[in-house]
């Protein structure tokens, strides 16, 4: 009834499908899927066959999800069905299922924050529909992150009440017929707007996977750090599964950035890699276009997955191009350093109207670091940078006056930790983004000039009275000069009255020097107590 | 906004809640001052963690014994008999019902509401009969398939007393879903506390609304009730209270901002089924309990971060006592006299009820968490 893959099979079909790396949903691999599939689940999964003549499992082949998806789906499986899966062979079903029932590219756009991690946030824009009878327990990019039948999408309410029986009745759900409601109302609705079939998926399905090898510019930010450019190769490994990874370049204060890893690819195009940055270890979770020219996404810290950044790649096909500059913001009248970034730059640099180089301090293929000025009485506005043929447009922003700040993340979720606890604390890493007015002159208005990141001073004040009366920015943490909150220790606090964790609604305030002038921004951040729940997908 | 708030803390902590049956009102008269020279004494019960009945003579606010339940702790919701004599207990995730003799910690009854692939769950939901002949628990099943969850209609089980270890239902009637604490009258009857409060009849079957919540109709100008019943702590009052929050709205938007907020009651009388329902007090902040005065059915008490005094007919809460950390659940002596605030840690806070000034504290082997806290009355030999 069941059979057995042996390791040698194994390693065997792995060295003979290298040729195939970026081709993930090979016919190959989809073999040893089924097989996994065939062995390890069917005996609760029955197994049928399409009309298409393809296995069909009960249950799994009626949804689709990401690669973490998947892997929550098969963790559960385990802590709760009692399977048992070697490592390696969960590894490969994983891949499988999200190669053969994953999301195109398009099905994952306003939710990848939650594949980023980059969650400590408060959703906005969510139904709210969704966000009283589900999000008020995990975030709603879990829902819209998975496709189903009408019929998985009731399958899914089922098993929320079996498995916790009391969701119907907390708050939120016992002032209304949470069941009926979810089962008869919002299932049929989930499916039809995150239903099984999808012709993006179809699409995406029939495409051809883009070519991920290769040489990569790199441009990104790690708190605490700074911005930072370099080079990553991506090297298919010897399983043929994947990329081993070599990552070289500087950040902005010039300290070298250096290290190495490994990525996967799911579902052509999901990028998952985990590298050694030092003696830190990173993640990255990035998204490859179509045509494989770019790598966007984020990178972050492996045991603090909040405190990360942007990550931007580039596939050097040998042309030259412009991919950024650090900092991107000069103002009139005024002279300083920054670096262009891009490959393959050669010619003469030109900076637009009013902006010239003043001397060039470093420069190679890679990146030109020189010193600029702005003259005081052109306009203001975005230039376009050229260096020979090459182009960024709009890139460098010459302003006037910086006349608002804006704090990132604006709506800030952080956990206390720590103390002895089994839990670390949850800490947030602020940004602060930089406006000039634009043409009109007035704030906040649709053709403000984005200025770009800029280093700031940071503090944390209360968020409201009632705030400042529990003391709440004495007790719920503290913010470093690179903006990163770390909140308070874990447990009762006795200095506190009755006791009180250090929790606390408070402000992250950040504030800059420009010219004379000083200006602050502000965001609301929560702090509240640990959540035991270690997720794979909040 | 800050109602809001308000609300969702309550919901992390898994709900409102509140009283319950009365134990044994009907049969008693006599409420002398002194303790010796009364013809009943009145034992505290409450559950601990990992899993014991904790048995506190309420003359000496002392611990008398500790009872360990079978299986892993349930939710510490029970109900005395009416006989003071046996307290039932929900143990076991939610699953089984077990009768413990207090005066001596002996099992007398059991029922394992779960078998095969189908699991029942109860939540809050326990009474015993008047005549103790009978008791109830309202199942919520649900059964695991090789793949799937199928989720089964609530339905209202009649055990036995007299079957003891082992019973099974003898007759069992559908309900709705979310009810929560349950309550038997002394017309026979059943009460339900889910999105209404119902009343069925244990015989037929048939159900009757007494209140409506859910399904109140008082017009746009009113917020629908977030109403919820989780402690069943027996009001010395023989009455079933299910509180609830809701909000006024000052203006046609339905704005949460400007609107007021109300904490209200559904107020059950046991012994007669009539039930009335009004706003208590404004909610300006979380209660978790209430608890009707035996002696003035115009005052309750409630508690959370304080012990509170509510006058209903002024709707205000008149004395407040800060506590030194959070209560779930409160309950009250016979005379009127003392009132205790329990749940939540290990040790229970006795306060005055006149000038809510704390008397005594008592200390039990373990957390009490959502635990119940009732009172058993015995008539004749003590325990
Ligand atoms: C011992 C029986 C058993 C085995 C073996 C088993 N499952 Fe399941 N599976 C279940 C049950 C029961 C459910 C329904 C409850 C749930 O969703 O957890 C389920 C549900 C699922 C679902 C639907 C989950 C959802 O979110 O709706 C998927 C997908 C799934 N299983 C995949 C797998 C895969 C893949 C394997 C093999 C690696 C597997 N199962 C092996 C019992 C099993
Ligand atoms: C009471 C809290 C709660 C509510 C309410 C809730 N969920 Fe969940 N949900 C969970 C938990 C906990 C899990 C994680 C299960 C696990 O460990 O795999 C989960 C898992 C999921 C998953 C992932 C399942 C899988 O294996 O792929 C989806 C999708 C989901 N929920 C959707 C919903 C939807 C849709 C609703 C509203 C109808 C909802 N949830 C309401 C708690 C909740």
């Amino acid at each position: 009834m069941t059979r057995h893959i042996s390791l040698a099979g194994w390693l065997g079909k792995r060295a003979m499908v290298t040729l195939l790396v970026g081709l993930s949903a090979s016919p190959i691999f989809a073999e040893e899927g089924v097989e996994i599939l065939r062995e390890r689940c069917a005996a609760c999964h029955t197994e049928t066959t399409t009309a298409e003549e393809s296995a069909y499992f009960s249950r799994i082949s009626d949804q689709r999800k990401t690669p973490e998806g998947w892997q929550m789906t098969i963790n559960r499986m385990i802590h709760l069905r009692g399977i048992e899966i070697p490592k390696e062979e969960k590894r490969s079903l994983v891949q499988h299922l999200a190669d053969t029932q994953g999301l195109a590219p398009d099905e994952t756009e306003g939710f990848r924050y939650l594949l980023e991690q980059d969650n400590n946030r408060v959703e906005a824009g969510i139904d709210p529909d969704l966000e009283q009878m589900c999000a008020r327990c995990h975030s709603a990019a879990r829902v819209g992150l998975q496709r189903r039948t009408e019929q998985e999408w009731q399958y899914l309410v089922n098993f929320h009440m079996g498995q916790f029986p009391t969701t119907e009745l907390h708050a939120m759900a016992r002032d209304r017929e949470w069941y009926r409601l979810a089962h008869d109302e919002l299932a049929p609705k989930l499916a039809e707007r995150y239903g099984l079939k999808s012709e993006a998926w179809e699409e995406w399905l029939s495409q051809e996977k883009p070519l991920l090898k290769g040489s990569w510019r790199v441009l990104g930010f790690i708190p605490g750090k700074g911005e930072y450019d370099g080079r990553m190769t991506a090297t298919p490994d010897e399983d043929g599964n994947g990329f081993m990874l070599q990552m070289k370049g500087r950040y902005a204060d010039g300290s070298p950035l250096e290290g190495e890893g490994h990525a996967r690819v799911f579902t052509g195009y999901e990028w998952r890699g985990t590298l050694m940055l030092g003696d830190v270890e990173m993640r990255q979770v990035l998204a490859a276009d179509a045509e494989g020219e770019t790598l966007r996404g984020r990178m972050f810290l492996a045991d603090s997955r909040r405190l990360g950044g942007e990550m931007n790649a580039y596939k050097d096909h040998g042309g030259a191009e412009i991919l950024g500059i650090q900092p991107g913001y000069l103002r009139l009248g005024e002279s300083g350093e920054v670096t262009l970034i891009g490959q393959h730059l050669s010619g003469e640099v030109s900076l637009g109207e009013g902006v010239r180089v003043e001397e060039v301090l470093e420069r190679s293929d890679d990146r030109i670091r020189m010193r600029i000025s702005a003259a005081p009485e052109v306009s203001p506005g975005a230039r376009d940078v050229t260096v020979g043929e090459a182009t960024g447009d709009s890139i460098l922003a010459v302003y006037d006056r910086l006349a608002r700040l804006e704090v990132e993340p604006t709506n800030a979720l952080a956990r206390v930790g720590g103390n002895g606890g089994q839990l670390d604390k949850m800490r947030v890493a602020f940004r602060a983004v930089g406006y000039a007015a634009g043409a009109d002159g007035e704030v906040g208005t649709d053709d403000d000039l984005r200025l770009g990141y800029m280093p700031a001073d940071w503090s944390i004040i209360p968020a409201d009275e009632a705030a400042a009366h529990e003391q709440d920015a004495e007790y719920a943490g503290t913010i470093d000069a690179h903006g990163i909150f770390t909140p308070g220790d874990a447990g009762p606090n006795p200095e506190r009255p009755k006791s009180a964790n250090n929790v606390g609604r408070l402000k992250a305030v950040a504030t800059v020097d420009d010219g004379a002038d000083q200006l602050s921004g502000e965001s609301r951040l929560l702090v509240a107590v640990q959540d035991y729940v270690q997720r794979v997908l909040d | 906004m800050k109602s809001s708030l308000l609300l969702s803390s309550l919901a992390t902590i898994g709900g409102l809640m509140l009283a319950g049956i009365g134990a044994s009102a009907a049969a008693d008269t006599t409420s002398s001052k002194d303790p010796a020279a009364r013809d009943y004494r009145e034992y505290l019960l409450t559950v601990t963690r990992p899993n014991q009945l904790q048995v506190i003579d309420m003359a000496s606010n002392s611990l008398l014994r500790s009872c360990d339940i079978p299986g892993p702790f349930g939710s510490g919701i029970m109900v005395p008999a009416t006989d003071g004599k046996t307290a039932y207990v929900i143990t076991n995730i939610w699953e089984d019902v077990v009768g413990i003799d207090i005066r001596n910690c002996e099992i007398t009854f059991h029922a394992a509401q779960s078998s095969g692939n189908e699991t029942v769950k109860s939540f809050q939901s326990v009474a015993v009969s008047q005549d103790g002949q009978e008791l109830y628990t309202v199942q919520n099943p649900v059964r695991l398939m090789s793949d799937h969850y199928e989720v089964l209609e609530p339905r209202l089980a009649v055990f036995e007393i007299a079957d003891g270890v082992g019973a099974q239902p003898v007759r069992t009637f559908p309900v709705d879903r979310r009810i929560t604490k349950i309550a038997a009258t002394g017309t026979g009857e059943v009460i339900l506390g889910g999105g209404d409060l119902q009343a069925i009849n244990p015989e037929t079957g048939e159900i009757r609304l007494l209140e409506p919540l859910q399904n109140w109709d008082r017009g746009e100008q009113w917020m629908t009730p977030d109403a919820f019943a989780m402690h069943t702590q027996g009001s010395q009052a023989n009455e079933y209270i299910m509180p609830y929050s809701t909000a006024r709205f000052t203006d046609d938007e339905q704005d949460m901002a400007t609107a007021e907020w109300w904490w209200g009651i559904s107020r059950v009388d046991l012994e007669t089924a009539e039930s009335e329902r009004m706003e208590i007090a404004p909610l300006t902040e979380v209660i978790m309990n209430f608890v009707t005065d035996p002696t003035d059915d115009n005052t309750l008490y409630g508690v959370f971060n304080s012990v509170s005094k509510i006058d209903i007919s002024a709707k205000t809460i008149v004395k407040e006592q800060p506590l030194d950390h959070t209560y779930y659940t409160v309950n009250v002596s016979r005379d009127g006299n003392t009132v205790y605030a329990g749940g939540t840690s290990s040790d229970i806070s006795v306060h005055d009820a006149e000038t809510l000034e704390q008397i005594a504290s008592i200390q039990l082997p373990g957390d009490m968490s959502t635990s119940d806290m009732r009172v058993a009355i015995i008539h004749d030999t003590a325990p």
